[in-house]
């Protein structure tokens, strides 16, 4: 190979590199597939840039308020683009890295709602907004205006970024960890949480973080339909038994002081609260019947970490 | 473990932490705040407002911001009812909202200028921006500020709100995303805004009462309410708009997404800044024009 030669491919190279937006994206993506490219013509619309890329300093920038709900579930960056085609409106791809799988998943199920589109490991479509998780990515895609014609090029932008991430994982386990088949009643919604923030979000129980959840515990919320009225239960992972004891004292004495040595208390609804440490995990049980259903949902869920051996 | 006391979900069910629950019927309201003076917010719809294609007719919207302006000033004349909220000396910042999927609407905006100017005071001391008022001259030696923005739900502050719209007069919003945003009316005790704002307009022609993501945009989640809320005081009117996507959720979804993300700085801007009323049993709601599914 002559030096021209070498230097002409060397060029062709380094520009491809800046020019070609497959090739900029895949060479660099660890846990995604280096032969497989999403950013290319889709039914005429054209990704019209490079991915932009956030990480947790920048992402403010993307969307800002939002944002909090992604670094929340341990974020470590966004790539974003969008595809465009003359007199079509726009297309706004987003691949968020999370930390793990776990929290990939915690981001798609938390704001879940719309039938599955058999993407990923877990999707949903609906108004236009494709959502997916695979791995420890969560990924949107999202049509400007609805459309048959962009709905069909989301669903096909969609396959090909599942296609290109080589990683798989699993759900929470801590989302098994809550009684379903053990009780008389059934097991509405259940969602993955990392802070009180999101908590909050799903059933408002303080201001501030008195049961001290931190983003590297992990808890799960569910929602349960009993002929008396809706229940939810919250178990929280904590890394101690210590930790786990000294968040269920701050639960009782912000929220329940006038509880009773059982650690039940009945509340201005007519409904029982009552809360108790199992080893490393607090679980709390709000708007139960009778105290004797809030005891009955602890002590299943006892069986249930004890069988894990937890 | 003892401490500063925190709002909690009890607080909410004995109906002693603000207004937010209220219309779920899990909460009642504070008997000591009955007997107090009211403020005011108008309400204001009109069926014709948007034409069959979702635009603006502008003189439709021209005649409810008017009507609106004039019952909140209790003035029968429109160029007396603005003049009682300016002087012609004033150089007035119009804080609009810039958010591409449900922006101010350029009609809107475009009233309120001319208002402004028919006021008496000259175009050059007047702007209308939102990311840029920091660096907009008008903004910086304004004296009088009018906010105008579309009601909406947000993801982390639970409201769109008039508060917080002025986030954008601080150079670290994320700064202020605490508990949900709580400490938004901080920014309403600095002194580029404090006590400047002289209406406070929350759009709600087509309002948007869910949404997700980052683009949280979900064309499902808009409806045509074709009003208009009015006030002088922000938290007021920003009560009275959240209390609107309350009732729009849970008649929409049923009770279930009535509880999420709870705008706390409105009640938190009452509460603690003192910059207006959030207990909507001390705002008098004035609901004039078109009263289908008003809600409220």
């Amino acid at each position: 190979m002559t030096d021209i030669f070498r230097s002409l491919l060397v060029g062709i190279l380094l520009m491809s590199l800046f020019v070609s937006p497959c090739f900029a994206y895949s060479k660099q993506e660890a846990g995604m597939n280096v032969t497989v490219s999403w950013l290319s013509d889709v039914q005429g619309w054209r990704p019209v840039s490079e991915l932009s890329p956030y990480n947790s300093n920048t992402i403010f920038q993307h969307m800002n308020g939002a944002a909090e709900l992604y670094l929340a579930f341990n974020f470590r960056e966004l790539k974003t683009t969008k595809f465009e085609k003359h007199a079509r409106p726009s297309i706004i791809v987003e691949v968020y890295e999370m930390a793990s799988s776990e929290d990939a998943y915690g981001v798609f199920t938390f704001e879940q709602q719309d039938p599955g589109a058999g993407i990923g490991q877990g999707s949903e479509f609906g108004g236009g907004l494709l959502r997916f998780w695979k791995g420890r990515y969560f990924v949107t895609i999202f049509g400007e205006e609805p459309g048959v014609d962009i709905e069909e090029a989301i669903l096909i932008i969609g396959r090909r970024i599942d296609a290109s991430i080589r990683d798989s994982g699993n759900p929470p386990k801590i989302i098994g960890y809550l009684p379903d088949k053990a009780l008389t009643f059934s097991k509405k919604d259940a969602w993955f949480l990392r802070s009180h923030i999101h908590l909050n979000q799903r059933f408002f129980v303080a201001r501030t973080n008195i049961l001290m959840l931190t983003q590297d515990g992990e808890a799960v919320l569910a929602r349960y339909e009993t002929k008396d009225g809706r229940i939810h239960v919250l178990l929280v992972r904590y890394p101690t038994p210590d930790k786990a004891d000294a968040a269920v004292a701050s639960f009782r004495n912000a929220y329940m002081p006038d509880a009773g040595p059982s650690g039940s208390v009945k509340t201005e609804n007519g409904r029982w609260t009552s809360a108790a440490r199992l080893n490393n995990f607090a679980v709390v049980v709000f708007d139960a019947g009778d105290e004797s259903s809030a005891i009955n949902i602890i002590n299943a869920t006892r069986e249930i970490l004890k069988k894990e051996g937890l | 473990m003892k401490g500063k006391k925190t709002i909690t979900r009890r607080d909410f069910l004995k109906g002693s932490a603000g207004f937010l629950l209220a219309s779920s019927g899990l909460a009642t309201i504070p008997c000591s705040a009955r007997a107090q003076a009211k403020t005011k917010v108008v309400v204001i719809r009109n069926v014709d407002v948007l034409d069959s294609n979702s635009e603006i007719k502008r003189n439709v919207l021209q005649a409810m911001l008017d009507e609106a302006v004039c019952t909140l000033t209790s003035k029968k004349e429109t160029q007396a009812a603005w003049k009682s909220l300016f002087v012609t000396t004033d150089v007035v910042g119009i804080k609009t909202n810039a958010w591409r999927y449900l922006p101010t609407p350029k009609e809107l905006e475009a009233l309120v200028h001319q208002r402004i100017v028919d006021v008496g005071i000259p175009a050059s001391n007047i702007a209308i921006d939102d990311r840029g008022v920091l660096d907009n001259p008008v903004f910086n030696k304004a004296t009088s500020l009018v906010n105008v923005r579309p009601a909406r739900t947000h993801h982390w502050a639970g409201m769109g709100s008039c508060l917080k719209n002025y986030i954008m007069f601080v150079r670290n919003p994320s700064a202020y995303h605490d508990e949900g945003c709580s400490d938004l009316g901080k920014i309403w005790t600095y002194p580029l805004v404090k006590g400047k704002t002289r209406l406070n307009i929350l759009c709600a022609l087509t309002p948007q009462f869910y949404g997700r993501g980052a683009n949280f945009f979900d064309r499902r989640y808009v409806w045509p309410y074709k009003g208009l809320i009015v006030g002088i005081d922000p938290v007021a009117v920003d009560a009275v708009g959240a209390e609107l996507l309350l009732k729009k959720r849970i008649a929409h979804f049923g009770d279930d997404r009535a509880l999420d993300v709870q705008p706390v700085h409105i009640s938190v801007a009452d509460k603690k800044y003192k910059l207006g009323v959030s207990d909507l049993s001390r705002i008098e709601i004035v609901k004039l024009g078109w009263q289908e599914e008003v809600l409220l």
